[in-house]
């Protein structure tokens, strides 16, 4: 679960962190009201769930309550990547003397938590480490998870930088290591993390996501995970129990795994257009399908629909009841096409057959599309 | 013959008394797999699929000299389960079950790396060897004898793999799932190695997914080391950047972990990259796989 802006400061700051003064709104006259409370010049930040907010111009200033509401109404009423801006932060405007970059993440590849901290602030982290990977230093921290002030001031020593910003750095360092540890996150993330004219450290942004494999241990409040999802159809997936992404064709997916998922919304993607990814994961019942059914037909327009599962670790003849009673009780009339193998493959192409549904008995996914597309073509 | 499984593989299966436990050990049995008993604490005494359970793993290695064993274990108590199946001796582990937190699975790797084990997973279908046996929840009917080997990060993409290839008469060797999580037990190349060295495998397939870097990674071992073919189907053209595509390790986070920056380091190895899964046949004919 990827935390707001907003929510990441209040989180950094119970933990130690500098941050700047703030609110948070969700119309014209709230962010006047926050403005006028800390203090003009302020910035005010669109909060979406998307990198690159600066660039799309989600990142503003005001130095008065006219220019404020002229920048919150434009804020308030854009979108940001597709996603609309539902809140802004107000925040005071910083003085920056320098910026820095200071991330803590997990290395798949190495299986451990690694810490990253650079001099080149306010940048993607990957972008400094192709031109100017000197100023960036890093170091794995070992299965224990302990993690010493002496281990961040080492790090810090190698980026050629004073003994001051080398104190009050590792304190930072330690108290983002432990937001990282309390609350099970992947990604903790300032940056920038200022230097003021005077020194001092704050943090001007927050990016925390949390594993959602945990949460339900994190012993700190947490908003709710599902409420947040502001597109219906993916809020109504995980409600349900899958993962449905909503692209935007007009051919229906469901399979009953994320590689395969991913397969068929490429290899439909050559000649027609998916409309959503959705894979079930190891818990499909009839019940389960017969919501999945509810949930695609839920997108407007949809021309046909394709079912790619295996028996494996799933009772596909118990999905393709719900299927069939799905396409009775609704009358469904657009195509579907089912590719079922596995375990009791035959039993599935039955029921699948009985609601009318076109079964390819192929191994290959490529056919089952073919036959998809010989009965809607390209659309 | 195969990597990691073979006819002296004796298994047993964590969390044999639930519901997916139990289905799953039937169908390990009926392909022949020699399983030899089950764990569940609690639930010691008991029999299911005609197989001996035990309190705990030290009991089970004891009573039946098993020497692997596979997890359907819910994923709050994997972790426990796994120190103690590492710590009773076992050395190779499967662990089926998803949505186990990413830190747990970093100490369960740490130990099991200090410990010598092989694990799998998490979030895997386990592995398959044609004719002998299967540790994990892979459809048999998919699955032939043959030469050549698979490596897939998505356990239905094995099954599509292995069924194309099957179905023309190109058998396999050994299946493995590594596993879809963005913290897995062992990294692509530690497999990649295994297949090299397997005299009986001619050939490996290594089906991918969008996200994390272990196909770029892979890329350098295959430039310098691989001896034989190598094709590989990355999964997730199509797939928005940021959304994470099912699998928990499954998401492109800005530059990193897409579909081109993998085809790119793969192919300057030499492998071939397929750009649909049905192109396994054309690579199969060329390089006379059976």
């Amino acid at each position: 679960m990827r935390l707001y802006e907003y929510e990441a400061l209040d989180i950094f700051e119970q933990n130690g962190i500098p941050v700047p003064r703030r609110g948070v709104a969700s119309t014209m006259h709230e962010a006047l009201h926050v403005a006028g409370e800390i203090g003009y010049p302020v910035v005010l930040k669109a909060q979406v769930l998307v990198g690159g907010r600066g660039l799309a111009g989600g990142v503003k200033t005001a130095s008065s309550p006219d220019e404020l509401k002229e920048a919150a109404e434009k804020l308030l009423s854009s979108d940001i990547k597709g996603l609309p801006v539902l809140k802004i932060l107000v925040c005071e405007k910083i003085e920056i003397a320098k910026e820095l970059y200071l991330g803590i993440t997990i290395d798949g590849y190495s299986g451990k938590p690694i810490v990253v901290a650079s001099t080149e602030g306010g940048m993607l982290i990957e972008d400094t480490a192709k031109t100017s990977p000197e100023k960036i230093a890093s170091t794995h921290i070992d299965s224990s998870f302990s993690f010493y002030p002496y281990q961040a001031r080492a790090l810090l020593r190698r980026l050629n930088i004073s003994q001051q910003l080398i104190s009050s750095w590792t304190d930072v360092i330690s108290q983002l290591y432990n937001v990282m540890m309390r609350y099970e996150a992947l990604i903790c993330e300032i940056n920038p993390l200022a230097v003021r004219p005077n020194g001092g450290l704050i943090a001007v942004d927050a990016k925390l996501e949390i594993d959602d494999s945990a949460i339900s241990r994190v012993r700190f409040p947490l908003p709710d995970r599902i409420e947040r999802i502001e597109n219906v159809l993916e809020r109504r997936g995980k409600e349900i129990g899958v993962t449905y992404v909503d692209l935007d064709g007009d051919i229906g997916l469901i399979s009953s795994g994320a590689g395969l998922g991913m397969a068929s919304t490429d290899i439909i993607g050559e000649k027609m257009r998916p409309a959503n990814f959705l894979e079930t994961g190891g818990g499909i019942t009839a019940d389960l399908l017969y919501k999945c059914m509810e949930l695609i037909m839920m997108k407007p327009g949809l021309r046909a629909i394709f079912i790619n599962v295996y028996g494996g670790i799933n009772p596909i003849h118990e999905g393709a009841k719900g299927v069939v009673r799905y396409i009775k009780e609704h009358n469904v009339k657009i195509p579907i096409v089912a590719k079922a193998l596995g375990n009791k493959q035959e039993e599935t192409w039955e029921i699948f057959r009985s609601g009318g549904v076109h079964v390819v008995t192929d191994a290959a996914t490529e056919k089952a599309i073919d036959r998809l597309y010989e009965l809607v073509g390209r659309g | 013959m195969s990597i990691l499984m073979n006819n002296s593989t004796r298994v047993i299966v964590q969390g044999i008394t639930g519901r997916i436990g139990s289905i799953q050990a039937h169908w390990m049995l009926e392909y022949g797999t020699k399983v030899v008993g089950g764990v569940t604490p609690g639930k010691g005494g008991t029999i299911v699929e005609g197989l001996p359970v035990f309190n705990s793993v030290q009991e089970a290695v004891k009573e039946t000299g098993a020497n692997a064993s596979v997890f359907f274990v819910p994923a709050a108590f994997v972790l426990d389960a796994f120190m103690e199946t590492v710590d009773a001796g076992v050395k190779l582990i499967v662990i089926v079950p998803e949505h186990i937190p990413v830190r747990d699975v970093m100490k369960m790797r740490n130990y099991a790396l200090e410990k010598g084990v092989f694990a799998l997973g998490p979030t895997t279908p386990g592995i398959l060897v044609p004719g002998v046996g299967k540790m994990g929840i892979m459809p048999a009917s998919m699955f032939a004898p043959g030469r050549v080997g698979i490596i897939s990060r998505s356990g239905t993409l094995s099954y599509e793999f292995a069924g194309i290839l099957s179905e023309k008469k190109v058998g396999q060797s050994t299946v493995v799932g590594m596993g879809a999580d963005p913290v897995v037990f062992r990294n692509l190349v530690d497999i990649l190695e295994l297949f090299e060295e397997d005299p009986d495998t001619d050939a490996v397939i290594v089906v991918g997914e969008v996200g994390g870097e272990q196909e770029e990674k892979a890329a350098g071992f295959i430039a310098r080391r691989m001896t034989k073919p190598v094709s590989v189907y990355i999964a997730g053209r199509h797939s928005p950047q940021g959304k994470r595509m099912g699998h928990a390790g499954a998401i492109v986070r800005g530059a990193s972990g897409t579909v081109a920056g993998k085809h790119e380091a793969l192919r300057a190895a030499g492998a071939t990259v397929l750009e649909s899964p049905i192109h396994v046949l054309d690579w199969a004919v060329k390089h006379n796989l059976k």
